[in-house]
């Protein structure tokens, strides 16, 4: 270790020590989070509910497809032509940004690529979500090469993730087409449903 | 791998002496208890693990009021993707990945809402000598420096020095390079001896 790296440690180890003073909730920690948990539906209903894979509004809103790897590369390929119709047929106005996701999806046992599509005016956009960390320059999406459509592929666990896209690196963007969630301080995020 | 001690699940080890008894149910039992619906089970295991997360969150989002929201949040979003853990015996370290990214989610939130309060550095003392950071109404003063980080920083910093987490830890908690995470512990040091330095010489 050099000398820098151990005064670092040294420097850190010090200011630590203050903050490693313990940190306690009290038992109605559990009492609240019991009530919260039998108002969920249980776990494994989750795992048997099914529903159509497609409805008539298909396009306007993130989906998971079960497909196999060669068939989901097929399918990847149609899907970004059909992104790209929708883009254009949903071309923005000047004034406006319309961030539009789309979802592609190979899936594996645990991830499935997800391809999302935002559409609008800017100079930089990034995805930000739980499967991400909320890193703002974790994902940033690509020109696809059509006027205003950027594009990111993005590998997501299944579940039930919140994602918004950050344009121009500070306007936090959900996209208007998923459905989404308000937090505390009444920030919109998209919701996307990976897997069952 | 995650060997960290105070994450070990309870699946192994158990021997008379150790943090649980023996007659406890292991964490593999109470994720499948908890994920066929027992609501208790999974109260075990928060109350198991509860702990060990607490000081994490509590620094990383600057408060215990905001802590404990964004804990229940957490152990709320574990509780819903429990059949998706798929190492129920390391439910400890999966835990604390969903602690994690639920702070730093909260914490970037609430950074685009509220404009940050600027403090009179004078409030900062002499953070930078030892004979004073072990003084308790310091820990306002240390915390507010840590709050100034960026939210890689603060991760990094809080995990490796107040958690004293190694970075094999780190890296499995929030799957980022070693390299990466070292260089964040260096740019935090740095960052933290600037603030406290300005404010000793102010």
């Amino acid at each position: 270790m050099s000398d820098n790296a151990r005064d670092d440690q040294r420097f850190g180890d010090r200011v630590a020590q203050v903050l490693r003073t313990e940190e306690q909730f009290g038992d109605d920690f559990e009492e609240s989070l019991v009530v919260a948990i039998r108002a969920e539906r249980p776990i494994r209903s989750k795992l048997v509910r099914r529903g159509p894979v497609l409805s008539p509004a298909w396009w306007r809103t993130p989906r998971t497809l079960r497909v196999s790897p060669l068939a989901g590369l097929a399918y990847a390929a149609s899907l970004a032509a059909v992104t790209a119709v929708a883009a254009v047929s949903a071309a923005p106005t000047p004034d406006t940004a319309l961030p539009v996701t789309m979802v592609a999806q190979t899936r594996t046992d645990t991830v499935t690529l997800v391809r999302f599509v935002f559409v609008g005016r800017a100079q930089t956009v990034s995805l930000v979500g739980d499967f991400n960390r909320w890193g703002a320059e974790q994902t940033p999406l690509t020109p696809s090469g059509l006027d205003g459509m950027w594009t990111a592929s993005v590998r997501v666990p299944q579940g039930r993730h919140e994602y918004a896209f950050i344009v121009d690196g500070k306007r936090w963007v959900p996209d208007p087409t998923a459905p989404t969630t308000s937090d505390e301080f009444d920030t919109r995020s998209s919701i996307v449903t990976v897997g069952s | 791998m995650y060997h960290g001690s105070s994450l070990r699940g309870c699946d192994l080890n158990d021997e008379p002496g150790s943090q649980f008894s023996v007659s406890e149910r292991t964490d593999t039992e109470l994720v499948n208890a908890a994920t066929a619906g027992d609501a208790q089970a999974f109260a075990e295991l928060s109350r198991r693990y509860r702990g060990v997360v607490t000081r994490f969150a509590v620094r990383m989002v600057g408060n215990r009021d905001d802590a404990e929201d964004v804990l229940q949040s957490a152990f709320l979003r574990a509780y819903r993707a429990l059949d998706r853990c798929r190492e129920p015996s390391k439910f400890g370290a999966w835990l604390y990945q969903i602690v994690a990214n639920e702070c730093r989610s909260y914490v970037i939130r609430r950074a685009r809402r509220e404009r940050r309060i600027v403090r009179d550095e004078l409030q900062l003392r002499a953070m930078a000598t030892p004979a004073v950071v072990d003084a308790n109404d310091t820990l306002d003063d240390v915390q507010y420096a840590l709050d100034q980080l960026d939210i890689d920083q603060r991760e990094a910093f809080v995990m490796k020095h107040v958690e004293q987490l190694s970075y094999e830890e780190m890296s499995e908690i929030t799957g980022d390079g070693i390299s990466a995470l070292k260089m964040r512990v260096k740019r935090a040091c740095a960052r933290l001896r600037e603030l406290l330095e300005e404010a000793y010489d102010v």
